[in-house]
């Protein structure tokens, strides 16, 4: 019976019922704020790494000169130092790639469609991009080499806003957290101040009272935290489930490695953290005011 | 404890205590009385720390009271027991639980307490009613667990205000017993009352209120066959 840990009944307040469901939703938020920020983050490592060293040459088609001009395009790209192989896509692959789009068994047959040059680059010796489409368009006026790095920033740029707006999400959850929390406190202040005035009567000190609020805040905020946690958690794996049956290559990967796993529960610790420090740092600037 | 010049006054009202001056000796046993109103509870919330003059000054165990620091204050505090006129148990304890709430203020392990506690609620007539909540204690058992938490933690000074006024006279003259118990063992003692006839009975000296200021007078009978008590030391101006 001596054992009880707390003289404040903080657990009877109204905090002890709110506090843990905003705490739950706040890690909720933030874990499926930086899920999204990991998936994004592997989605341009992804295209990135995939696309190192490739680039497409569209050579247009000509009426009148046929396919010879996509042929010597072909040749002259071959023979450029730092063009590690180059060849034209087939139909099958042309069709595969347009699928998408078009649908299946399209006629895309009668679409004037350009050639398609698959081109892999020495990345260590590359060529001079510049001359090589000087030359490229002196065989075949209209000739477009894209090496893919204007789709890659538009990417790069898409997952850095979603990293962006993540971070924000978790700022902003960690200042709604000290925010409740120096509410809550505050309210068990006052709802509590003949006790804490008693407590102080017979001889306790500021931080004694102190010990008592944090332990009561991690205690709802770890209680809170976990049970956001576990939420984001099946969210996560449910929506990844649904990714998984998509054939959408560009949306991100949200399948986590184990390390990425292990790091999640620290969420909700550090929530817990945050409620315990803003919690006894709210009673010992509050009772320090007291003459 | 010493008293020089001391006034208090709540915000812009009428001064409560005048120009109180005094000496309480290490050891002494005192009964403050006075008519309601006449200022006895302000006097013992200086004397508990949890009021400052308004003017004037005073020392406790050595030191000025003026310059302690919030902590200062509250370990201060553990060397003084009170018995506060409305008990101030905390509803949500256990008797037992209340009475060692200084006890693990000050830092003692909960399970070496217990004995200790339990022997001194049994002492004071409430064995059966340990793990009681107060709220299902009657007044006067409610004021003595109020004293035992007072006591609990062997104080250097003892402050009760009005520690027998819901108890029978057999009841208030066995806790007096305790407060001189204690006094024996070196704790300075001041007990607030009204109850003349109980002062009466006791040879201890009194500190008598009458509008704000202090006089020190004998009691008018003195007991020591009854009280058993030792020669009191106190000096009042």
């Amino acid at each position: 019976m001596l054992l009880r840990r707390t003289d404040l009944p903080l657990d009877r307040d109204a905090s002890g019922r709110f506090l843990p469901w905003l705490v739950a939703v706040m890690v909720y938020l933030a874990a499926l704020a930086l899920i999204c920020a990991i998936g994004a983050n592997k989605v341009v490592t992804r295209w990135d790494q995939g696309l190192a060293g490739r680039m497409t040459v569209q050579v247009p088609t000509s009426e009148e000169e046929g396919d010879d001009r996509a042929d010597e395009v072909l040749a002259a790209l071959q023979a450029i130092p730092g063009v590690r192989s180059a060849e034209t896509l087939g139909t099958e692959e042309i069709a595969r790639l347009l699928e998408p789009w078009l649908g299946t068994g399209a006629a895309y047959q009668d679409l004037p469609m350009p050639t398609l040059i698959a081109v892999r680059i020495d990345r260590a010796a590359p060529p001079d991009m510049t001359q090589m489409r000087r030359r490229l368009t002196q065989i075949a006026p209209g000739t477009v080499l894209d090496d893919h790095q204007s789709w890659l920033g538009k990417l790069l740029d898409l997952a850095r806003s979603v990293q962006l707006v993540a971070a924000l999400v978790v700022g902003l959850v960690g200042a709604s957290a000290v925010t409740m929390v120096i509410f809550a406190t505050r309210m068990g202040l006052s709802v509590h101040g003949r006790v804490i005035e008693l407590l102080h009567l017979v001889g306790a000190q500021d931080s004694y009272v102190a010990s008592q609020f944090q332990a009561h805040a991690l205690r709802l905020a770890l209680r809170g935290g976990v049970l956001g946690l576990l939420m984001a958690v099946l969210t996560v794996l449910l929506v990844a489930n649904l990714l998984g049956q998509s054939d959408a290559v560009a949306l991100p990967d949200l399948s986590l490695l184990p390390i990425e796993w292990s790091l999640l529960p620290l969420l909700p610790l550090v929530v817990a953290l945050i409620a315990m420090v803003t919690a006894r740092l709210t009673v010992l600037r509050t009772l320090g005011r007291m003459p | 404890m010493r008293f020089e010049d001391v006034s208090l006054r709540y915000g812009a009202g009428p001064e409560i205590l005048r120009h109180v001056d005094f000496h309480l000796e290490p050891g002494s046993f005192h009964f403050m009385a006075g008519p309601s109103g006449a200022g006895k509870s302000s006097l013992l919330k200086l004397m508990y720390l949890a009021q400052r003059p308004s003017d004037g000054g005073i020392q406790m165990f050595g030191r000025d009271v003026a310059g302690l620091s919030r902590g200062d204050a509250a370990l201060m505090r553990r060397r003084i027991g009170v018995v506060f006129q409305d008990f101030r148990l905390l509803d949500h304890l256990s008797a037992l639980e209340n009475v060692a709430l200084p006890l693990r203020i000050g830092g003692q392990r909960a399970d070496k307490v217990r004995k200790h506690v339990a022997e001194l609620l049994a002492w004071v007539g409430l064995a059966d009613h340990l793990h009681a909540l107060p709220q299902t204690l009657s007044g006067g058992q409610q004021q003595r667990v109020a004293i035992a938490r007072a006591v609990v933690a062997r104080p250097n000074l003892l402050l009760a205000d009005e520690p027998t006024g819901n108890v029978d006279d057999r009841i208030a003259v066995r806790l007096l017993y305790l407060f001189e118990e204690l006094n024996k063992l070196g704790t300075t003692v001041v007990i607030a009352t009204h109850n003349e006839t109980l002062v009466s009975r006791f040879s201890h000296p009194v500190l008598r209120l009458t509008a704000g200021e202090i006089k020190l007078s004998r009691s008018p009978a003195m007991s020591p066959a009854m009280t058993g008590s030792r020669p009191t030391k106190g000096s009042a101006a």
